[in-house]
């Protein structure tokens, strides 16, 4: 019960829609530096664990602790966008979720598919069942990450993993003629989803850029939590 | 022994395995002329460490027991405690945490932060135990002591303060540069033994200039003359910032970090230094007691000698003379001769001789004041007792020791033997509360208890090496409980008329999980059942804590109330209300849900970046679940909890998996539910134990 009363309340809910996800290859949540991307991969992939899903989270930038941090804060805003939850019900579902999460964190040097593929691999062998998302947080895009793309994409296919980057952009940077951010127009065939967050007044706005019917809609976040405003 | 309290230092060291505790301790008691010859851990020359004084720490290279051991440092007593760096002997750990003021933190400059440092940190927390870092092997390859300083910060959150800087690292590290002096100091001598003062090298001063100011820039929080100055640009003493330093690492407000390397003799002297000058000495400390005739309410202890004595008896070794029991003394003084009491049983017992260590040689002293170290020969007690002066009754606090997780059969081969397992169990049951025995009544074995695989194996050896007693070990076993899950109801009539005497009793109310092991609650109203039932009627239920109904495990985790009853004037009695109680019991358990759990241990992997997928992978295949992994340099760290029953062997298959290069560390996280399937197989196992026994 819970659980689909957080499912329902999640940002992702609206802006992405929870059955697709993880449908397609690759997504994208794109924004300038501080907006909120990690925050809102967060909510994608908590919607997975809230889904009985398994997900990996990689992250290029942050140490395992604050990774640990940042799920732990999005679980609580999810549930504090709900009203009253009975405290200990809400702590006995983050126990069992988070258990489904498996944070890892490299530097953009020491970050390699083959690591993430043996991982996976062990999944197999042990016949469990495999994380349904993949979570790259971290990788510039400002650099040739075309190989790096090519590896994941084989990833995806070895395994039917669906992987969501953070992208970021730079307020400096003008937008391509089709609305797109430099770093995802580059790769854009690649991409089946795209989020662009942008500030707008006091708040956030949530613009699919990409996906399919989806694409051009536009939902208001609340910055502070990343939950969705009216 | 001084008596001048401020001139003495109960400290210990701590650290990760192999980070080079037991090579400091050596320099440092070289360097306090207590030793002659620095032995090398490893026993290359045949002699060992001094401080590893068991046979077999020699051999392993780590380091078992804390043997205690004391030394002289510029007019300063120092009673130095060496600590073991494995988690299974993490008991060891904590028993010397409880008695000392402060400790010495060893990380080594290479894998700086590790799991185990972790755990110690913990622990430091615990007990409050103030701190400061030494990062050794500063002459390793890819020594960076301030990555590990940085560490300290992020991994520990210590606000830690660089007090040196290393002049040179890696094979080029020559010395440090004391950035309260503004001194470079060398090392010379065959030993590292002579101190050369030194002016700081030209191209290294600018950076100095920088980290002092950093440094006071950190420190001045600690002291308002030290701002004051900084303020008014007058001039900064070297004593007006060991003051403020003095004062933030007492309060456990920072930790200040010094460098060197003890295996190539550089540096261990100001960090001698530091120990007397940051470390607090028994009068920085408030030690407190329960009083036992006053509602066990808190009292503060002072270290006075004329007081009445309290001392804390933390250590148990069983020598060539009979039992040694460490002490620590908190208040009075044992005098050779005095009478004291056991706090614990009430026993009188006389203080014979009275020593101090270092290692495993003793000198004899006629007293123990307040604040010191020492040991007692011939006294029978435990370990965690405390002794007083006949007139208060006192007991220290009680120490946090958890339950064993792991259990193994051990039969001994020859009637010799068993003998001298008797023995070897009865010490080591006396020295380790964390490593139990007891008899199997249903098999005639004799099984023991302990915290991990190696912590037993350790044992087995020790019986064998120390007490010439040899044993077939069986496969170790999970020490698994069992729970109910949800609240379930009893009503029982327990009724007997076979002529003479009837039994007559009846017990309802009900049970549901708790967070304690066993909880009873009596609300009985109306003298359904007469006052005098009441504990007969809990003992029925505790009775059956002991071993569960689903599978004979030992249950927790249960509350019991009993609401409603009903008692005979002629036929009920305490034995008839004990066996309502067992009825009751098995009633309400078998609508409970009741449940198997087993022991979940924390797993933290450390191994080369290029293993870590497949690290990852051997833990997946073990019903574990990994939380996280990072990658540190060309380390990466992995944690995460794995079911205890799939860890046997575990280290074997991790060698085999990464050649060598990986290593773990394992310690006791919860319990947790068993799945079914798992559940169904201990039950399928049970069975044909059960089997086998009855052919």
């Amino acid at each position: 019960m819970l659980k689909k009363d957080l499912i329902s309340k999640s940002p992702v809910s609206r802006t992405i829609g929870i059955e697709n996800v993880k449908d397609g290859k690759f997504g994208a949540v794109l924004s300038r530096a501080g907006v909120g991307k990690t925050a809102f991969l967060v909510q994608i992939a908590l919607t997975q664990l809230l889904n009985d899903n398994k997900i990996l989270h990689i992250s290029l930038d942050d140490p395992i602790e604050k990774i640990n941090i940042r799920y732990k804060e999005g679980y609580t805003n999810l549930v504090d966008s709900i009203g009253y939850v009975d405290p200990q019900k809400a702590v006995r579902l983050w126990d069992d979720i988070q258990n489904q999460k498996v944070g890892i964190s490299y530097t953009e040097t020491t970050f390699d598919t083959d690591k993430i593929r043996d991982y996976l691999k062990s999944f197999k062998k042990a016949e469990l069942a495999l994380p349904s998302v993949l979570i790259i947080d971290g990788l510039n895009f400002d650099h040739d990450v075309s190989k790096t793309l090519d590896e994941l994409e084989s990833l995806n296919n070895e395994f039917s993993i669906f992987i969501w980057f953070s992208m970021k952009n730079h307020r400096e940077e003008d937008l391509c003629e089709d609305g797109f951010p430099i770093q995802l127009e580059t790769h854009k065939d690649r991409f089946d989803k795209a989020v662009f967050l942008k500030p707008v007044e006091d708040k956030i706005e949530a613009v699919i850029l990409k996906d399919g019917d989806r694409t051009d809609q536009r939902d208001r976040l609340d910055p502070a939590t990343m939950m969705l405003v009216g | 022994m001084i008596r001048d309290l401020e001139r003495v230092r109960n400290i210990g060291i701590s650290a990760h395995i192999d980070s080079g505790k037991t090579t400091l301790t050596e320099r440092i008691l070289f360097y306090t002329d207590k030793i002659h010859k620095i032995s090398e851990v490893r026993g290359k020359d045949g002699v060992g460490a001094v401080m590893d004084s068991m046979e077999l720490e020699k051999e392993r290279g780590i380091t078992i027991a804390s043997a205690a051991t004391y030394c002289e440092w510029d007019k300063h007593n120092i009673n130095i405690i060496d600590t073991p760096g494995h988690v299974d002997f993490t008991v060891e750990v904590e028993r010397s945490l409880r008695v000392l003021d402060g400790v010495v933190l060893i990380l080594c400059s290479v894998s700086g932060v590790q799991s185990q440092s972790i755990t110690v940190d913990q622990q430091m927390k615990r007990y409050q135990v103030p701190c400061i870092a030494f990062v050794n092997k500063c002459d390793r390859s890819g020594a960076n002591p301030l990555k590990v300083s940085i560490q300290l910060k992020e991994k520990l959150g210590h606000n830690s303060v660089m007090m040196q800087l290393p002049i040179g690292l890696e094979d080029k590290h020559e010395g440090v540069i004391d950035l309260v002096a503004m001194k470079a100091y060398y090392f010379e001598g065959e030993n590292g033994e002579v101190r050369a003062v030194k002016d700081i090298p030209e191209d290294m001063m600018e950076d100095a200039r920088v980290a002092r100011e950093e440094m006071i820039d950190e420190v001045s929080l600690f002291s308002e003359e030290l701002t004051d100055a900084i303020l008014e640009e007058a001039d900064i003493t070297e004593e007006l910032i060991m003051a403020a330093v003095r004062t933030g690492t007492i309060a456990r407000q920072m930790t200040p970090v010094f460098l060197g390397s003890a295996y190539k003799n550089k540096a261990v002297q100001p960090l001698m230094d530091a120990v007397i000058n940051y470390l607090p000495s028994p009068l920085d400390i408030d030690n407190e007691a329960l009083d036992m005739d006053n509602n066990e309410e808190t009292v503060i202890l002072e270290s006075s000698f004329d007081k009445p004595t309290v001392a804390l008896a933390f250590k148990l070794e069983d020598g060539q003379y009979g039992q040694l029991t460490y002490i620590r003394v908190y208040q009075g003084c044992i005098n050779k001769g005095d009478t004291l009491i056991n706090s614990r049983d009430g026993k009188k017992f006389k203080a014979g001789r009275l020593i101090r260590m270092h290692s495993s040689q003793m000198e004899e002293v006629d007293a123990i004041p307040a604040g010191h170290i020492g040991a007692m020969f011939g006294i029978d007690c435990a370990s965690g007792d405390t002794f007083v002066s006949s007139q208060i009754n006192y007991s220290m606090i009680a120490m946090h020791v958890m339950e064993p997780v792991i259990s193994l059969s051990i039969v001994p081969k020859d009637n010799k033997a068993q003998i001298n397992m008797s023995k070897a169990l009865n010490r080591f049951t006396k020295e380790d509360p964390t490593f139990k025995t007891y008899v199997d009544h249903e098999t005639g074995d004799t099984i023991i208890q302990g915290m991990g695989e190696l912590h037993l194996e350790v044992y087995v050896e020790r019986m064998k090496r120390e007490y010439d007693a040899e044993v077939e070990t069986g496969r170790p076993r999970v020490a698994y409980r069992e729970t109910i899950t949800r609240k379930a109801e009893f009503n029982y009539t327990h009724k007997k008329q076979t002529g003479g005497a009837g039994q007559f009793g009846r017990v309802a109310g009900f049970m549901e999980p708790c967070e304690d092991e066993f909880e009873f609650v009596n609300k009985i109203t109306g003298g359904r059942i007469p006052t005098n039932y009441i504990p007969a009627c809990e003992k029925g239920f505790k009775g059956c804590m002991d071993k569960g109904p689903k599978l004979e495990f030992p249950v927790t985790d249960i509350k019991i109330t009993i609401n409603d009853g009903a008692f005979h004037a002629v036929d009920s009695s305490e034995m008839a209300f004990k066996s309502a109680a067992r009825g009751a019991f098995l009633e309400g358990y078998a609508k409970a849900k009741p449940v198997v759990k087993e022991p979940i241990m924390k797993v933290v992997i450390e191994t080369p970046n290029e293993f870590q997928g497949s690290c990852m992978g051997l833990i997946n295949q073990r019903r574990g679940i990994i939380q996280g992994s990072q990658e540190e340099g060309v380390m990466s760290v992995i944690e995460s909890q794995v079911p205890l029953a799939d860890m046997f062997g575990f280290s074997t298959v991790l060698r085999s998996g990464t050649q060598g290069k990986a290593q773990f560390t394992m310690e006791f996280s919860s319990y947790k539910q068993v799945p079914q399937s798992i559940a169904e197989e201990i039950a399928r196992e049970k069975q044909e134990e059960k089997s086998k026994k009855n052919n």
